[in-house]
């Protein structure tokens, strides 16, 4: 589980490459490092070879003795003066298939022939010497070895390769000649093998360190770049948990992290915001739907408490009665509501006169505002506009409501028109006015300037956020400007062009 | 007892005031904050029942300028404040605020009326709603009153006068303070109107049962 973490995975994966790379460096470091030893061991042995070949002085005392380099000399024809290139043809007898074998430089150890007799002690004793270098020669039956070479060296096989080859602690040189002679070289490389060793050993210890060095901080790299993760997480958490008011805490805003941060952080704020707005509006809804619910209640157990006469039960029926249409009322318009706010509400896309709208809404409340004592003005201009003319006499209607309620004395006016290709209706009253801080806010659901202001009245609180709803939806747009107990003028403009 | 109730719904107070008269309160009515603190301030009330939402000034305001008031019997008048507000902040504030209980939109009466008793039972002091006086037990909760097994009858203005004498037992009781507390203030109190209750419960209890302190008012004596 634990593996499945970023951190984890970046860290084995860190680790993976970083042995990848160390055994690449290493086995190359290594290699080298082996391949010119052997190298120089090999030119070594090379040297040797030719050297056996090479005429000496015979040792001073003794009769002139052909040395085998002096007969190689012979056999293989070019002297230290001779290149590549100046060996036209000279034979040096055949090969299996009679074909006649040809020197060329670099291949004449090869292609030696070593002189018919032998002597008995063949090379051995005088070029044995401190460098370590043997050497043995097969001839038919016939063996002669340096005095230090090793007992266990068997004569090679015809077919096996030829060239310089590793045997145990020996690196030697094996020659065949085409008369089936065998020569081998060879020194002891028990040194470099330890050496070798050692090399090795403090490679894989250098590599070791550097790979826990590496995995540190690999770990130290990924924790600090995972750290702003874990804080994301952290709180992203807390807030799955109900804390909305948590937020990421804000380190470099210009890394990409801090982008993300600082956008889900204004998420976040948006997430909340919405959230307690949703809130409030349950808070509210349910508030306005208790007390009806509560007068239902009281209302009933009171006139069941007892035998009544037939007055108080209908007494008690009226009080339920209006407490139940103050709830339909709520329920109606908080169903528009949500219609409005999911798109469903269909609206009609008709041309119509928003003066004649403003009319038949005068018409309508006519009888209240006469009622409540009030004068009636209006200036109406014919206006055509597209749209749902029901929905926006609804908004007339609901701002008429709203200037005869909160217009104790004075006068209600109409204006309707057309202003900057706009269709507009404005109502004004001379009423009591909205205080400046609550202006910005009583477009808002069940925002009541007083808080309980527009009970009695048989408001919902819900009548300004369905006109604006209404209007919003028609792309229009609706303001209202006001001055405590001067009045108060609501404004809606519809666009012309539909 | 006597009770004020304020609340803007006009149903609801209007069926509180029925079920509470039932029950043999004198109850008075506000519609609004200013209404009910000027009378909450006025008169003496043995409860109050106030909404919090109220136009004017709301209820926390109205209950705050009880709590602060200069006459310690208004300061100290039990309050069951009523709210349409559930969440425990709200709860909190209002019992934090001063009020004495706290009953949520909506509530059963039965429940109100029972809070009530008890709430006007604690600010008497008296823990038991059964109260034994010499051989006559009066269960406040039944509104009776017995001798031994024997029930006796009382009107509800004579068990009214009983129960607010017999929760200051051993004090002197003003006729002003039972002008106050037993009629509400629609009833036009004729002076003579207290001392027909106090004669036919004295003939109901026994003629020493309430003592006239002459110049002062009334009193049951503790045993």
């Amino acid at each position: 589980m634990i593996f499945r973490s970023i951190k984890w995975s970046l860290q084995l994966w860190h680790g993976i490459i970083l042995l990848l790379v160390l055994a690449g460096f290493g086995y190359t470091a290594f290699e080298l490092q082996r391949t010119r030893e052997l190298r120089r061991v090999d030119q070594e042995l090379q040297d040797r070879l030719a050297l056996i070949f090479t005429p000496r002085p015979r040792p001073a005392g003794e009769g002139r003795r052909p040395g085998l380099g002096e007969r190689a000399d012979e056999l293989i024809g070019p002297g230290p003066g001779r290149r590549e290139g100046n060996f036209p043809s000279e034979e040096f007898g055949t090969n299996q298939n009679r074909r006649p074998l040809r020197a060329r430089f670099g291949e004449r150890m090869r292609d030696l022939r070593l002189p018919e007799e032998l002597p008995p002690n063949f090379g051995a004793p005088d070029l044995a010497d401190e460098s370590g270098i043997y050497h043995v020669i097969w001839r038919r039956e016939q063996r002669m070895r340096s005095s230090d070479a090793p007992e266990d060296l068997e004569r090679p096989k015809t077919g096996d390769a030829v060239g310089p080859r590793t045997r145990g602690l020996y690196r030697e040189y094996v020659r065949f000649t085409p008369r089936g002679d065998v020569i081998v070289v060879g020194r002891s490389i028990a040194h470099e093998l330890a050496e070798f060793r050692k090399l090795s050993l403090l490679l894989l210890g250098t590599g070791a360190g550097i790979l826990a060095l590496g995995l540190v901080g690999g770990w130290f790299v990924a924790s600090r770049a995972m750290r702003p993760i874990e804080s994301i997480s952290s709180t992203a958490l807390k807030i799955a948990s109900g804390d909305l008011s948590q937020r990421i805490p804000q380190g470099e805003t210009e890394s990409e992290l801090g982008r993300v941060v600082s956008v889900l952080n204004s998420t976040f704020a948006r997430l909340e915001s919405a959230f307690t707005q949703q809130l409030r509006f349950t808070t509210d809804v349910s508030h306005e739907l208790r007390t009806p619910v509560a007068v239902i209640v009281s209302q009933t157990q009171l006139a069941l408490g007892r035998e009544r006469p037939a007055a108080e039960y209908r007494q008690t029926l009226e009080a339920c009665q209006r407490a139940a249409q103050r709830m339909r009322g709520l329920i109606e318009s908080l169903m528009q509501l949500a219609r409005l706010d999911g798109g469903q509400e269909h609206f009609e896309r008709k041309w119509f006169d928003l003066a004649r709208v403003a009319h038949d809404a005068l018409e309508l409340i006519e009888p209240l505002a006469h009622e409540r004592g009030l004068k009636l003005h209006t200036e109406l201009t014919t206006a055509q506009t597209q749209g749902d003319a029901e929905r926006i006499s609804q908004v007339i209607v609901n701002l008429l409501t709203n200037a005869i309620h909160y217009t104790p004395k004075g006068a209600i006016t109409v204006v309707t028109g057309v202003e900057n290709n706009f269709a507009v209706v404005r109502v004004n009253d001379t009423g009591i006015g909205i205080p400046p801080a609550d202006l910005p806010r009583i477009f808002d659901r069940f925002y009541r300037v007083e808080k309980s202001r527009s009970r009695e009245k048989g408001g919902s609180g819900l009548g300004l956020a369905i006109s604006k709803a209404i209007v919003t939806a028609h792309s229009g747009s609706i303001e209202a400007v006001s001055e405590v107990s001067r009045g108060t003028t609501v404004t809606v403009r519809l666009p012309i062009t539909g | 007892m006597r009770l004020l109730i304020v609340e803007d719904e006009p149903d609801l107070l209007a069926g509180l005031a029925k079920a509470l008269r039932e029950e043999d309160y004198a109850v008075d009515t506000a519609e609004d904050g200013e209404d009910g603190l000027f009378k909450a301030t006025e008169a003496r009330y043995d409860a109050l029942i106030l909404d919090v939402m109220l136009p004017g000034i709301d209820g926390w305001k109205v209950l705050e300028k009880i709590r602060a008031h200069k006459n310690e019997e208004i300061r100290k008048t039990p309050v069951l404040m009523l709210t349409a507000r559930d969440r425990t902040a709200d709860r909190v504030r209002g019992l934090d605020t001063g009020a004495d209980d706290y009953l949520v939109k909506p509530f059963d009466l039965p429940e109100l009326l029972a809070r009530i008793r008890a709430l006007i039972r604690r600010s008497a002091g008296i823990a038991n709603p059964a109260i034994q006086i010499g051989d006559l037990s009066i269960d406040l909760r039944a509104r009776e009153v017995r001798r031994g097994k024997e029930n006796i009858p009382l009107t509800a203005r004579e068990y009214s006068l009983l129960e607010f004498l017999v929760t200051r037992q051993g004090e002197v009781v003003t006729r002003t303070t039972l002008y106050d507390h037993l009629f509400d203030e629609n009833e036009s109190s004729f002076s003579n109107l207290l001392d027909v209750h106090v004669s036919n419960l004295r003939k109901k209890l026994g003629a020493d049962f309430i003592t006239t302190r002459r110049g002062h008012g009334y009193c049951i004596e503790k045993a």
